[in-house]
């Protein structure tokens, strides 16, 4: 009786039920759940993440659509404004909390992630570091609680890594400024693939200089905002809506201007970092998943009379990928844990981890694939997709050639004695 | 009114237990520990009866190692107000027995006088599910256990059953409850809320300091897994089908 009552939890509740042998227990203190909070968020959002997020996540994923409802969940659960302070709604944690609920939601689905990271950190954590004190009343409360979905728009059809040779502009006009341009790969640009997210920052250039750059909060319904298209086909994060949004004579009055004209592009880099250790905590979420699905294969699937977790070459791919799971985690959650977000500064680490975690992660899924063989390849296994996700990580919040240039220029601004 | 919630810290219901190489115990290394399910459901009614207005304070009580402290905090996280940890060292998954238990559990009511203990009904490691009887008869107060749900204003329990469910009143307040599964789904514990707990106070006390006998629990002579199942076989025909049945399971 009691065990057939169970069954339906015990198949959804808890997949990963082994504890990371250097990590002790989840309910103790460790490099990854630095204070009692982080330990109870972690344990929460894994639970979350496994009896609600795991079931839906194929379903989304190959349909191409995203899970409102269930995002507005997060909300109730105080996740979706884990940075933002308490007047404004949200639950006032710090970087490593973020990375914590980055990492236990990718495990279970990085589409949904996706759309996380883009709401929390690119709106919410961005708006709450540059944004000023009305701005944060009229719009963290909403999106705190998931009553809107929002978005940051950076890069554009032209400009990607080359991210301030931006050609959107917006241009003063009386107390407005008009803004014209198009911008580029947006998540959560849509929610439902015919209108406009709910709300935006957006870059603009608003000078002649190369950094002459300002942010703008633009809303849903604003004449001439538009959804340009929904970016559909996707190799993977397909659960994400992905965007190109239209600017055509949008008129924002100059209370919608987000700290300093011309001043964005130190809030820019600001929110990089903490978009960056985010991402790389989704790389980790990728890696974990993946590892402990080739390490439950390996021992039911039988080949030549014995398990073949038996055979060498299983075993390599399966230790190397904890060896570097292991490695890339004790590095994203070390850059975390010292991780200031109200400061700029930590370029090096910030880009660092999410070069190695990137690369990790597509690795890491790539064996899974090939220890799960034929079954690895289809979807029901859920390694195939975990495969197609990571890749992005290598792509979006900076390509591995962008983390390259800011890492080798950053020993010109810091000396080469490295620590 | 007042609650009292039992939490007990048991290896979550989904690791695939070990037993330990002197097969005395299930192997509790490195091992997800978290809160017994039916202790949750009882913290979930205990949280529902205050936001309804019905209760005005809910303690959470756990016996156990130090690490039961991290049980109580999700009770104090999912919504009670206050912690007592009666720690000891005794294996609560087979040394310290139902009946122990009880009589700790006594003690701290003795002292806190709640109107309604809550309980799970049973924990899903030692499997008893003893407990709560147990407390009632040492408290000589009412008992209701395998509640699917608990009315405090018409004074009824609808409890399960084998056969499905009955309901049945309770004269008087205090009383003790114990939680079936139906009783409710519990929720998780928000963010704010576990930010929240960390001020919350937890009162640890020594249990062997109470005056209750620890050891009466039954001696495990051996922990073995269950033997694995064998492969079923293919018949040829209903005739071969019979044949088994009437021959082999010797069930017709």
């Amino acid at each position: 009786m009691l065990a057939s009552r169970f069954l339906r939890p015990l198949s959804t509740r808890c997949l990963s039920t082994a504890v990371s042998p250097s990590g002790g227990g989840s309910g103790t203190l460790s490099l990854f759940s630095p204070s009692e909070e982080h330990v109870g968020l972690r344990e929460m959002v894994r639970s979350f993440a496994e009896s609600e997020v795991e079931p839906q996540a194929l379903e989304h994923n190959r349909t191409e659509t995203f899970n409102l409802p269930l995002f507005r969940k997060l909300g109730d659960l105080g996740l979706l404004g884990v940075t933002v302070e308490e007047e404004y709604g949200g639950s006032g944690m710090d970087a490593t909390a973020c990375v914590i609920v980055m990492e236990e939601l990718s495990a279970v689905d990085p589409a949904f992630c996706l759309s996380y990271l883009a709401h929390s950190c690119l709106f919410l954590s961005n708006l709450n570091q540059n944004g000023s004190h009305e701005q944060k009343v009229k719009y963290s409360p909403g999106a705190c609680s998931g009553e809107i979905v929002g978005g940051m728009c950076m890069s554009e059809p032209g400009a990607g890594t080359d991210v301030l040779g931006m050609a959107t502009t917006a241009t003063p006009k009386g107390d407005d400024y008009v803004i014209n341009g198009q911008k580029m790969w947006i998540t959560n640009g849509t929610v439902d693939g015919v209108n406009t997210g709910d709300a935006f920052l957006v870059y603009a250039r608003t000078g002649e200089a190369r950094s002459d750059v300002s942010m703008f909060i633009v809303e849903k319904g604003m004449p001439g905002f538009s959804l340009g298209q929904k970016i559909e086909n996707k190799l993977g994060m397909r659960a994400s809506m992905t965007a190109e949004l239209v600017f055509e004579d949008v008129v924002v009055n100059k209370s919608q201007l987000v700290g300093q004209l011309n001043g964005a592009a130190i809030c820019m880099m600001r929110n990089l970092e903490i978009e960056r250790v985010a991402l790389a905590a989704m790389s980790s979420g990728i890696a974990r998943r993946c590892i402990e699905e080739m390490a439950k294969y390996s021992t039911t699937r039988k080949a030549f009379g014995k398990p073949i977790g038996d055979f060498g070459q299983i075993q390599k791919m399966i230790a190397e990928s904890y060896a570097e799971y292991m490695a890339s985690k004790s590095y994203i959650y070390n850059t975390s844990n010292n991780l200031d977000l109200s400061s700029a500064g930590n370029v090096m680490d910030s880009d660092g981890v999410k070069l190695f975690a990137g690369k990790m992660a597509k690795d890491v899924a790539d064996r899974a694939i090939q220890v799960l063989g034929g079954n690895g390849y289809t979807g029901e296994y859920r390694v195939e997709q975990l495969w197609r996700d990571a890749k992005l990580l290598e792509i979006g919040g900076g390509t591995n050639e962008s983390h390259h240039k800011n890492m080798t220029k950053w020993f010109g601004k810091a000396g080469t004695t490295l620590p | 009114m007042r609650v009292l919630v039992g939490v007990k810290r048991v290896v979550d219901y989904a690791v695939k237990v070990r037993v330990a190489a002197d097969k005395k115990a299930v192997d509790l290394a490195n091992v997800k520990m978290s809160m017994n399910p039916f202790c949750e459901i009882a913290v979930e009614e205990a949280v529902r009866l205050k936001e309804a207005k019905k209760a005005t304070e809910i303690i959470a009580v756990s016996i156990g190692p130090k690490a039961a402290a991290e049980t109580i905090r999700t009770a104090l996280a999912m919504g009670c107000d206050r912690g007592i940890h009666l720690t000891t060292d005794a294996r609560t998954d087979q040394e310290l027995g139902p009946n122990s238990v009880a009589k700790l559990l006594a003690k701290v009511v003795e002292e806190e006088s709640p109107d309604a203990i809550i309980l799970g009904k049973q924990s899903i490691d030692g499997d008893f599910g003893c407990t709560g009887a147990m407390l009632a008869e040492h408290l000589k107060i009412p008992q209701c256990t395998f509640a699917a749900t608990i009315d405090f204003d018409a004074k009824t329990v609808e409890r399960e059953t084998d056969t499905g469910t009955e309901v049945v009143s309770f004269p008087s307040l205090p009383a003790v409850f114990t939680a079936d599964l139906r009783l409710n789904e519990p929720r998780y514990a928000t963010l704010p809320n576990i930010m929240k707990a960390k001020k919350k106070k937890i009162d640890t006390k020594a249990a062997d300091s109470l005056g209750v006998e620890l050891n009466e629990g039954n001696t495990v002579l051996e922990v073995f897994e269950p033997p694995p199942r064998e492969a079923g076989i293919f018949v040829d025909d209903v005739d071969g089908l019979v044949d088994k049945l009437k021959n082999e399971a010797g069930v017709l």
